[in-house]
This record gives structure tokens, C-alpha cells and sequence, in this order.
């Protein structure tokens, strides 16, 4: 065992940090827009497009897509540092961890020409059309349809809580197309096919990250379909396996720990419950971060990760929680206006429970696969 | 970054596996507070296990792996201070069983250890009690307590030395803990997965299955500082992993004995054997109080002040 990073993994974490401090700007830190608000949407196809030419958009990709090959713990430390610094890569990480590699799977080639290519040029925003009203963490309960109409499909129906969708040319749509759990297809859709309505909805996360998207006989070509009628669940299983592990959250969260715990010190408050809380949330962060690692060191040797991926993940949630606690009880002025990062960490974190499914669902794998519980019955 | 095993820690693994099958289950008709038995030590020390940490194939990442797996065992036995702190004393070589007393108070293992460590506040003296220096103490704790009968003669170590072994301390009980609330899982597990209540096992019901998924995640986690803290020997992740311990087996004592019911409380039931040495632990060195003490003082210095 060695819970040390290598030499070549050390001088790839120092590339990305000189690249941060090289392409974001000064006030970069202080801004208070989400990362899906509008401008730092237009500000991630500037800095991935960047992020592209020096090689640290999709440095774990196949050679055939531009990519090197690199092995988990590249694309890890890449997740770390973007994710620490903010993700200025906004939408798109979502592009380079699993809406490309899906595509590069199920996609037909024309499919994979069409999309791939500009995705590793670091141009476009897709948004994910899974949730609706009805459907959350049911998401086999979903309504919205697509009804074959000759060689067309047409969609009705209405996804909610979708990030990005204000921006992104392309989404990545779940749809009806017969009855059951095995009735459901996936979509490629322009954003701007005639009969889509974006509506953001405000929210305590920040400006654009949220929206309700309306379909009214939105009518796609049957090309538009990826993979085969009903293939959905089985190409979000592999997609969700991308992301199973899913963002470095406890990252961030350390760093603004640390952050929260000097700015007591330099107020001469660092004692007493401040001091255990602090090392509550502090050993929550590394106990993620250490689960994590271990993940994706059974990745690296092309294991197979299990329901303990599952634990990570809570892991993380635990983290995050634990810090964002810290935060507000101990420097309650920094949701004041007093730290605008940590005012920033905090809306992120509270989504970390919730995004990319439920902590709940989590928890239920981890009873059922991990400890063997038996099933709840439905 | 390297999480798995090495082939020579594999062996050795398999080879406490084999020597821990004959104390997997508490005899049925013991229904003592205390499941003891000289027999689990005496094959430990023949087969040179209490050594691992020094063998440069093993470390004491393969020691701290060590006393976890033997501490999900019911039976309770002195290892956790033979294999971890033993070997990073100046003298690695002293006579064991070792003991801990913290500020005089009865301690684990006190009766009949041959090393005793005297902790009081950031002091550590070392002493050998001789007969009479020391005796058992009646306790509801599932570990052999004692206490010394006087003040004996001790020798103070160094404070560098001194702060050594209150590392290492942490890492022993992190590492026992961990094994203790696993064992406690497990056990909770097995019991919930056949207990029917409302004509169906209480473990299908969700209000259990995620407080127990979350217990198993903390436990999981707590696995890896434990092995962090052994592999670098670092005051600070010492400190973590020894918060976690008490904070995770605090919320471990509970959710178990919770979900076992009236069961839990019986003697028959192994429950306790677990969370009652658990339990003895949550106080060492200061408790979580202690324990945040130190991680402020050694996680966060880099912090601006």
C-alpha cells in the first residue's frame, strides 16, 4: 500500500494548476455566478477550448477521438483540480466524463461525427433530460414520449430541475417510447428544434443552474435515436458506471475547511466546539477522499468497483455536509457577504446529496449489494 | 497511490485467517461480560505476529491490518499495543502484554501487563509493575480491566519519544476500533437480516437498512485513515483516524444495540462483546475532545493565524 502520488502523477497536477493560474482570470475566485449562469457558460467554452490545445480537455479519451489514453487517476486529478478551482469547465465536464464516452459506445457513426469532435474541441454544452415532476429518483416512472410518426419521432412532455439546458446546443434526452422500464429510448436533441421551451427557475444554488424544459411536438428524425428503442436503462447503467464515483466534492471541500479554519484563526476564534467540529468535517474529507482513491485505484487495474463505489459516493456527501455545518455555524458571515467562496462552495455543496441521484439511492445500494441486507419488498 | 494488498501481505493475511477460525464464535454457554483466552495471544506470540511491524515486508500498514482483523473477532486480547506501539519505543523490544493507564483510572489489560505506559496530560512514563502492583477490576467493559494498587516507580520518556507513542496510540486505537465496528456491523447484520417483525425481516424495512448502510460507510472509511495513519506514521492522521474511531463507534454503540433490541442487552446474544470494548475506548486519550485537540494543532498549522 502507498497512499503517496508518483512522480509523473505529481508533474501532471502541477501542469493543470500552472494552466489554472495561467487562463482564469484574476477575479475568477470572487465571482458569485453559479456555474451554469450565462457567463460562465460562455466563459467555459473560451477556457475548454484552451483546455483542448494543451491537451488537458479529454486527456483520458481514446486516440481515435483525440484523446492520450491517460489512465483513472489522471482524469481524477484533472476532476480534482477543476473541481477545486471552481470548474471553470462548467456543462462541459459532463461531456468529457460520460456524455462522450456513451456516444463513443452506442452512438452510430454519424452520430459520433456529428457530436464527438466538437466536444473535444471543448465548443459545446449538452444538458441531461432525465428528471421530471413525476419521476426523480423513479426515473422508470418517467412520461415524457417520443411516438414514432413515419421516419420522424415526436416529443411531448417535460423534464425539470435540468442543469444547463439555457445554454446547451444539444440534449441528452430520455424519452417513452412504449410502456414499462424497458419502453424507454434515448434522444439526441438539438436544443433548438422548433417547440422546446427553456424556463430557468430561480433557485438558493445560484443563478442557472435549474430549469423546467417544455417539448410540444418537437418532432426529431429517427436518427436522432441513440442506440436502439429501449435501450436506455442498460446505456445509463454504463454511463452512470462513467460517473460512478462522480465529482471530486470532497476537494473543494477540504480546501474551504482549511479556508473557513483561518479565517477563525485570524479572528482568534479557533477553539473549543469550533476546534472539534473542525476536525469532524476535516476527518469526513479525507475519509472520502481516501475512499475515492481506492476506487479508482480498482479502476486503474480494471477491477471491478461494486456497490463500495456506492460508499464513496456517501462518503462524499458526508464530507460536504460535514463543511458546509462547519461553515455556517462557525463563519456565519461568509453567507453574508463577508467570503464570497465560501458563499460559492456552499451553494454547491447543497446539491451534493441530491444531483446525479439521490444520497437515498445510495444507501439502499449499500444495504442490498454491499451488505447483503435483504430486499425491501415493492 | 496503491490500495491493495501486496503478495507478502496477502499471506500474511491468510495465515491469521487460519489462526483465527478456532475464535470466529463465542461458546454458547458463555455469558460472561468478558470473552477472554489466553490461547488467541499465546498463538499470536509463536507465531511471531506481534513482530510484524518491524519485518520490512510487512510494516505497520500489515500490523494496523493486523489488529483490525483480530479485533472483529468476540474473543478480546492485548494486540493492538504489542503490534503497533511496542515496535516504535526507543527499547522495541520490551516485555508484553502492555497496558495503558491514563490518569490513574482502570485500564485494559493493567492486571497482568508486564510493560505499562502511564499517561497523564502530554507526559508518558514507561513501567514494569511487579506482583501486587496492580489488580482486576469488576467492569461491564468486555475487556479484562485493572488498575494499579499504588503509585509505582516509572520512568519518563523523552518528549519526542513521548509524542511517538501517543501517535502510535492513536493508530493502535483507531485500528482496534475499526475491527471492533465492523464487528459489531456484522453481527447487527446477520441478526436483522433473519429477525422477522410484521411478518417480514426487520432489515427490509429502509429506516434500518440506511442507518446500517451509513454505519458501513463510516466504517469503510475509517478502515482507510486507519491505514493511512499506519503507513505514515504522521501525528496528524493519527489524530484523524482516532477521532473517527470514537466519533464513528459513538454512533456504531447506538445504531447496533438499537436494532438488536431487548437481544442486545442479553448476555447470550455476542453484541456486546463488541461495542463493550468499543465503549472502553471512546475515553483514551482525552476522548474526541482529545483527539480534535490534536488534529487542530496538527492538520490545520499550514492555516493562516
Amino acid at each position: 500500500m502507498d497512499f503517496g502520488w508518483n512522480a509523473e502523477q505529481e508533474r501532471f497536477r502541477a501542469t493543470v494548476r500552472a494552466f489554472l493560474k495561467d487562463n482564469l482570470p484574476a477575479d475568477w475566485e470572487t465571482q458569485a455566478e453559479g456555474p451554469g449562469s450565462h457567463k460562465q457558460t460562455a466563459f467555459s467554452r473560451v477556457f475548454c477550448a484552451k483546455l483542448a490545445e494543451a491537451g488537458l480537455l479529454i486527456p483520458h479519451w481514446p486516440k481515435q477521438w483525440g484523446g492520450r489514453e491517460a489512465d483513472p487517476w489522471t482524469a481524477f486529478i484533472l476532476a480534482e483540480e477543476m473541481w477545486m478551482a471552481g470548474e471553470p469547465r462548467g456543462g462541459q465536464y459532463m461531456n468529457v466524463n460520460w456524455i462522450g464516452p456513451t456516444l463513443m459506445r452506442y452512438g452510430s457513426e454519424a452520430q459520433q461525427q456529428r457530436y464527438i469532435p466538437p466536444m473535444a474541441r471543448g465548443e459545446v454544452i449538452w444538458c441531461q433530460g432525465f428528471s421530471e415532476p413525476e419521476a426523480g429518483s423513479d426515473l422508470a416512472s418517467l412520461r415524457t414520449k417520443a411516438e414514432k410518426n413515419g421516419d420522424t419521432y415526436v416529443i411531448n412532455g417535460q423534464k425539470i430541475w435540468t442543469s444547463y439546458a439555457g445554454d446547451a446546443e444539444t440534449c441528452f434526452l430520455l424519452a417513452r417510447t412504449s410502456p414499462g422500464k424497458s419502453g424507454i429510448s434515448i434522444f439526441l436533441l438539438p436544443m433548438d428544434t422548433p417547440g422546446i421551451i427553456v424556463r430557468q427557475i430561480p433557485s438558493v444554488i445560484g443563478e442557472g443552474d435549474i430549469h423546467e424544459v417544455f417539448f410540444d411536438d418537437v418532432t426529431l428524425p429517427e436518427t436522432a435515436l441513440l442506440g436502439q428503442e429501449g435501450q436506455a436503462w442498460e446505456i445509463s447503467r454504463y454511463s452512470l458506471q462513467l460517473e460512478r464515483v462522480g465529482i471530486p466534492r470532497f476537494a473543494l471541500a477540504s480546501r474551504m475547511l482549511h479556508r473557513a479554519v483561518g479565517r477563525l484563526k485570524q479572528a482568534g476564534r479557533f477553539e473549543g466546539d469550533a476546534v472539534t467540529q473542525a476536525a469532524r468535517a476535516n476527518a469526513a474529507c479525507e475519509a472520502a477522499r481516501l475512499y475515492n482513491y481506492s476506487i479508482i485505484d480498482q479502476r486503474a487495474r480494471n477491477l471491478s468497483t461494486g456497490p463500495e463505489a456506492s460508499a464513496a459516493r456517501y462518503c462524499t456527501v458526508m464530507a460536504e455536509r460535514a463543511v458546509g455545518e462547519f461553515v455556517v455555524e462557525h463563519n456565519a458571515d461568509a453567507l453574508a457577504g463577508a467570503d464570497p467562496m465560501l458563499l460559492a462552495h456552499h451553494q454547491r455543496a447543497i446539491v451534493a446529496g441530491i444531483a446525479s441521484g439521490a444520497a437515498e439511492i445510495q444507501l439502499n445500494i449499500i444495504a442490498t449489494e454491499f451488505l447483503q441486507l435483504p430486499r425491501e419488498p415493492r | 497511490m496503491d490500495f491493495q494488498l501486496s503478495d507478502d501481505q496477502s499471506v500474511l493475511m491468510t495465515a491469521l485467517d487460519g489462526l483465527a477460525e478456532r475464535f470466529q464464535s463465542k461458546p454458547t454457554e458463555h455469558h460472561g461480560f468478558v470473552l477472554f483466552n489466553e490461547e488467541l495471544e499465546q498463538e499470536l506470540a509463536q507465531g511471531e505476529f506481534f513482530d510484524i511491524a518491524i519485518v520490512p515486508d510487512f510494516g505497520a500498514v500489515s500490523a494496523a491490518m493486523a489488529v483490525e482483523k483480530l479485533a472483529r473477532l468476540p474473543y478480546a486480547a492485548e494486540i493492538a499495543l504489542s503490534m503497533l506501539v511496542r515496535p516504535h519505543l526507543r527499547d522495541g523490544a520490551l516485555p508484553r502484554p502492555f497496558a495503558v493507564v491514563e490518569n490513574g483510572r482502570p485500564g485494559r489489560f493493567v492486571a497482568n501487563a508486564k510493560t505499562l505506559l502511564l499517561v497523564e496530560g502530554d507526559q508518558v512514563s514507561l513501567a514494569h509493575p511487579e506482583a501486587g502492583d496492580a489488580e482486576a477490576v469488576e467492569s461491564i467493559y468486555a475487556y479484562p480491566m485493572g488498575a494499579l494498587t499504588k503509585q509505582i516507580s516509572a520512568t519518563p520518556l523523552p518528549a519526542d519519544e513521548a509524542e511517538t507513542v501517543r501517535t502510535w496510540l492513536r493508530v493502535a486505537l483507531a485500528a482496534e476500533a475499526c475491527g471492533l465496528i465492523h464487528g459489531a456491523i456484522d453481527s447487527t447484520v446477520e441478526h436483522i437480516s433473519v429477525r422477522k417483525q410484521f411478518g417480514r425481516p426487520i432489515g427490509t424495512f429502509q429506516a434500518l437498512r440506511h442507518r446500517m448502510a451509513e454505519c458501513a460507510t463510516l466504517a469503510g472509511g475509517l478502515r482507510w485513515l486507519v491505514l493511512k495513519a499506519a503507513a505514515t506514521g504522521d501525528a496528524g492522521d493519527a489524530a484523524l483516524a482516532a477521532f473517527q474511531a470514537q466519533d464513528v463507534g459513538t454512533r456504531v454503540c447506538y445504531e447496533t444495540h438499537q436494532m438488536l433490541g431487548a437481544m442486545g442487552m442479553t448476555l447470550e446474544h455476542p453484541l456486546h462483546l463488541w461495542t463493550y470494548r468499543i465503549k472502553a475506548l471512546l475515553s483514551d486519550l482525552g476522548g474526541r475532545g482529545g483527539q480534535a485537540d490534536a488534529v487542530g494543532r496538527t492538520c490545520f498549522e499550514a492555516d493562516a493565524s
